[in-house]
């Protein structure tokens, strides 16, 4: 039995954490839920769509991550539990909204998931969304392992209802894609009720107008929420204390940072000198369970993760209880003890105590290590960040990247966040130039193409994913068009939201839950804003370039559709266009007019060079069949025959 | 011979702003594209030795070495190279009219030798615009579609590459005195490739003292006419100081200073005037509207042209001693100009160091071109 619909109470289940936020959503009776994909949040939405009809939920893919929180928040006005889904980028994108939220207030109870990605492992910054918590002033709670993430989601949505607010509930990608046991607790019934109600007196929370006026007055109100909930922290069972009364040193963290300080203090024997303060709602501390805690030892090591957002505040509490607590040795990022990016792992924080309490630890003989490291080498090859076999991508940044060379004016792409990304990287032919938040290529180009008149005579091209097109670039593209920036927008249309797993978006007929809805078609909307439209296969090199080199003559704002689905799409089943084989006799490899031209140049995976024999051949396992190697062999030695059915 | 890779190719030569479009290293490989008028370099290609570098007419050409390939002998350093005679010549009455510059005997000599099958290709450059095309012509009737002058540069010489990759092995090739330069060293065989064959069986070199650069020529033309509506373009000799440009609706002129000014440097360092390194060369005759200078320069080049005025696609007559010298003097001052430049920026017989533009022997760097 799936742990979604599970009704055995007690059952045990060994989860991912963010299956465990769905668990605690449906034991929650949650009723609207809504994300934009994003890693590592996106299953949570996945796993609710699939229990979407037992539980009575309805489920959205929005078009991006403020319009969830504005759908979730429908549902909460509506007297509906709510939660919304996204990445650290994504409350960024929905922040202005959410400033929003917090000052007029939820019904329903209404939680924000938002998983952070310490060490970008899946994004391209590992900016952190615990601060907005404060900034919003919006209670914040960070489960420390599993089965925290399923009694505090279960919770969170009681806590927002007792105070009428937003409450945000962090994870990391430790703790949404590790995996751990979790006891379930009660599914309720599913019979749920939707109505706004507005007829009451204007402040009236549960039957007025909501709006955030008058502010200073909801603002008040917005912080007296957050006086109870510090009062509802001061008692929460989620804030844990492991570790003798008086410790020499204590240990203050959150998060799957608990699970390394744990880690590290069996690691170092040390329980009986080490204690661990484990906080699950690091906004607004509870300032008595931090006093009593900071009284235990004088030195106090912060573990979190990414940027000191507990030390700071726990710094400032105790600034003002010096007189009664002391003066503390406190260590972590600011004084460099723990690193200030990245992520933690047990080693950094056994390093810290370590050296904190000077203990001799070396986790292994450095001739082991060393030992380890050569054996690595031979265990795993050194691989490229690159492209998928078969990737449209490939392809597509083939034909830019050679337009752009034979037209030979130094022109470049501008790019934002999608698998393209690699674009800058040879796997892409270092075409991108630029690559920032979603939407922001279209942006950054609409910028570019108007420095004509400083003599910039560079030719613009910028780049999005489907995806992308309808979740940011939109705004930007009309402001390219309205503005007449000399741009080539080039939508890389693969067909789905690929890079996160083939989530649908506007573009596509399908829900979440795979029932049919009316797509979106980018062409219509871009023709509507008055740019002209033009498509591509990006498999057939020379038209896609010939158009490409058309392009680039004319100016104003141009739109080329470069579309041809992702070589992992479901919808592909695995299926190869094209059989496709290397005629080695004619492969002239290393020789003048090749120089091993496919795999040292365009570098598709599904190629290999037999050294020994002076070669390309193709790996049949990996090739995908995309056929576009054959366009590009000097000697016409890679054949394509159309595949069997 | 020093052969060296496309990537110093690209310093010496590209980067330098030396190249004249010959189109001499492209259709070799995937690596170098011609585009507009310019070539590209689309990714770095790693090999040591090309042949890019090999047949490029503004690095390291070994005029001796050239020579041999054509002539057997080492270089003339005359004003117009080693020639067998001078004649004038026309199209003959064999041949339909066409849109000749002049006398039409390129266009007459390509087709007789096409129909005769003395050639099997016809490597010609054509027009679209302003823009020089390269075509490979098969059909004798379509050679007279690329009659008259283009005055941007063309990379005919891809289509050169082109036809033998294609398997071609008697191609005539009408070319500038660069192309007819870059010809020469692809038939001396550089790479010392095995079964190596001479794929040209004639070599129709044209008079050139400049060719602009498409891009820019583009430029300056812009707003002033419809280029895709020229249907010819003229310098009349001295003093005139103007390029005419024909269209259905007129002529309009461009003074000759503005259109010099899009020359690319590279014809700078041209010291070949009458493409020395052809088996014929053709251009101007001086004070005529309807006949042409005629150099011939190799037995077969002699044996096209005999052939030609016997069955009536050619015409030729002596040409008048006084032309012959001044023709001579026009050929020395660029030769000796070329030479200057290229000597005054340590480009000729350079140091190991440095790529040459050429390597010639001291004594003819000397003379000038006598």
């Amino acid at each position: 039995m799936s742990y979604l619909f599970d009704t055995n109470d007690g059952a045990r289940y060994l989860l991912m954490g963010n299956d465990a936020i769905v668990r605690g959503a449906l034991e929650a009776g949650v009723g609207v839920a809504s994300a934009y994909p994003g890693t590592p949040s996106s299953e949570i939405i996945e796993n609710l769509s699939r229990a979407a009809r037992e539980r009575n939920i309805y489920v959205e893919w929005s078009v991006n991550e403020k319009v969830a929180v504005e759908v979730a928040f429908a549902g909460s006005l509506a007297g509906l539990r709510s939660i919304c889904a996204m990445k650290q980028n994504g409350v960024n994108v929905a922040s202005d909204f959410l400033l929003h939220v917090a000052l007029s207030g939820t019904r329903g109870g209404m939680v924000l998931v938002h998983c952070d990605d310490p060490g970008a492992l899946s994004s391209i910054n590992e900016g952190e969304s615990r601060h907005f918590a404060r900034m919003l002033e919006l209670p914040l709670l960070e489960p420390g392992d599993f089965q925290e993430a399923k009694d505090m989601t279960a919770w969170a949505f009681e806590l927002s209802e007792e105070l009428r607010s937003l409450v945000m509930l962090r994870s990391v990608t430790r703790l949404s894609h590790a995996s751990g046991n979790v006891t379930i607790g009660k599914l309720p019934g599913t019979e749920k009720r939707a109505a706004f109600r507005y007829d009451g007196p204007l402040g009236d929370p549960d039957t007025g107008p909501v709006v955030t006026m008058p502010v200073p007055k909801n603002h008040l109100i917005l912080q007296e929420k957050l006086k109870k909930a510090r009062e509802a922290f001061e008692k929460s069972p989620f804030n844990t204390y492991t570790g003798p009364e008086k410790p020499e040193l204590l240990i203050i963290t959150s998060s799957a940072c608990n699970l390394y300080s744990l880690e590290a203090v069996s690691l170092l024997n040390a329980g009986g000198r080490i204690g661990v303060l484990k906080l699950g709602t690091t906004w607004p501390l509870p300032p008595e369970l931090i006093k009593k805690s900071l009284a235990r030892a004088d030195k106090i090591l912060f573990v979190e993760e990414v940027l000191p957002f507990t030390e700071e505040n726990v710094k400032i509490l105790a600034a003002e209880m010096a007189a009664d607590i002391g003066i503390k040795n406190f260590y972590g990022k600011n004084d460099g003890t723990i690193p200030m990016t990245g992520e933690i792992n047990p080693d950094i924080v056994v390093e810290a105590c370590a050296k904190i309490l000077g203990i001799e630890y070396r986790p292994m003989a450095p001739e082991f290590e060393a030992a380890a490291q050569e054996m690595i080498k031979t265990l795993a090859p050194v691989r490229d960040l690159t492209f998928c076999p078969g990737c449209p991508h490939r392809a597509s940044f083939w034909n830019i990247h050679n337009a752009l060379a034979m037209d030979n004016r130094e022109g470049f792409v501008c790019g934002d966040i999608g698998c393209y990304t690699l674009g800058f990287l040879p796997c892409g032919f270092n075409t991108m130039k630029t690559s920032h938040s979603m939407g922001s290529g279209i942006g950054i180009a609409s910028g570019f193409g108007k420095l004509g008149q400083f003599g910039m005579d560079q030719p613009i091209v910028t780049v999005c994913g489907d995806s992308t097109f309808f979740h940011a670039a939109i705004p930007a593209l009309v402001n390219a068009v309205h503005n007449k920036s000399d741009v080539i927008f080039i939508l890389l249309d693969n067909s789905g939201t690929a890079m996160t797993g083939f989530q649908p978006h506007p573009g596509t007929p399908l829900d979440a839950t795979g029932q049919e809805l009316p797509d979106i078609d980018p062409a219509a909307v871009c023709r509507s804003l008055g740019a002209t439209v033009e498509y591509a296969d990006p498999f057939d090199i020379d038209g896609t370039q010939a158009a490409l080199l058309r392009l680039l003559h004319e100016g104003g704002a141009r739109v080329l559709i470069m579309k041809q689905m992702c070589a992992l799409s479901p919808a592909k089943k695995g299926k190869k266009m094209f059989e496709v084989r290397v005629d080695e006799i004619a492969c002239i490899g290393e020789n003048c007019g090749c120089n091993r031209f496919c795999t040292r140049i365009f570098r598709c995976p599904g190629l290999v060079w037999d050294r020994e024999r002076g070669v390309a051949v193709v790996d049949e396992v990996i090739c995908a069949g995309c056929g576009v190697c054959a366009s590009i062999c000097p000697s016409g030695a890679i054949r394509k025959t159309e595949a069997r059915a | 011979m020093k052969i060296l890779g496309s990537k110093e190719l690209m310093v010496a030569v590209i980067d330098a702003g030396l190249c004249t479009s010959c189109g001499a290293c492209v259709s070799l490989c995937p690596y170098l594209r011609s585009y507009d008028g310019k070539t590209a370099m689309l990714f770095p290609c790693t090999r040591t030795e090309g042949r890019c570098f090999a047949f490029c007419p503004r690095v390291e050409v070994d005029l001796d070495e050239a020579s041999k390939a054509v002539f057997m002998k080492s270089y003339d350093d005359g004003p117009l190279g080693r020639y067998i005679s001078v004649k004038t010549a026309r199209a003959g009455s064999r041949m339909k009219k066409g849109n000749f510059q002049a006398g039409g005997t390129v266009s007459s000599l390509m087709t007789y030798a096409l129909e005769k099958k003395i050639i099997d290709t016809a490597i010609l450059t054509g027009r679209e615009g302003i823009r020089a095309v390269p075509r490979i012509v098969t059909d004798p009737d379509s050679v007279v579609e690329s009659a008259s002058s283009n005055y941007t540069a063309a990379p005919t010489l891809s289509a050169f590459n082109q036809a033998v990759r294609d398997g071609r092995t008697r191609i005539g090739v009408v070319a500038t005195p660069c192309q007819a330069l870059a010809l020469a060293q692809i038939r001396s065989n550089p790479m010392k490739q095995k079964d190596f064959t001479d794929p040209t069986a004639l070599v129709a070199g044209i008079f050139c003292t400049w060719a602009l650069d498409y891009r820019r020529f583009r430029k300056l033309l812009d707003g002033r006419v419809d280029v895709n509506a020229i249907s010819k373009m003229d310098i009349p000799p001295p003093p005139a100081e103007k390029m005419e440009i024909y269209t259905k609706s007129g002529k309009i002129e461009i003074p000759l200073s503005e259109v010099r000014a899009q020359v690319p440097d590279g014809c700078g360092y041209c010291f070949d005037m009458t493409a020395e390194f052809a088996d014929l060369s053709v251009g101007v005759h001086e004070g005529s509207t309807d006949s042409n200078t005629l150099i011939i320069r190799t037995d077969r080049g002699a044996a096209v042209v005999d052939g030609a005025v016997r069955d009536g696609y050619l015409e030729v007559g002596d040409i008048p001693r006084e032309n012959l010298e001044h023709l001579k003097v026009a050929a020395g001052n660029k030769k000796r100009r070329a030479m200057d430049r290229a000597s005054s920026v340590g480009l000729v017989n350079s140091g190991d160091d440095r790529c040459a533009v050429i390597r010639i022997s001291p004594a003819s760097v000397k003379g000038g071109g006598r």
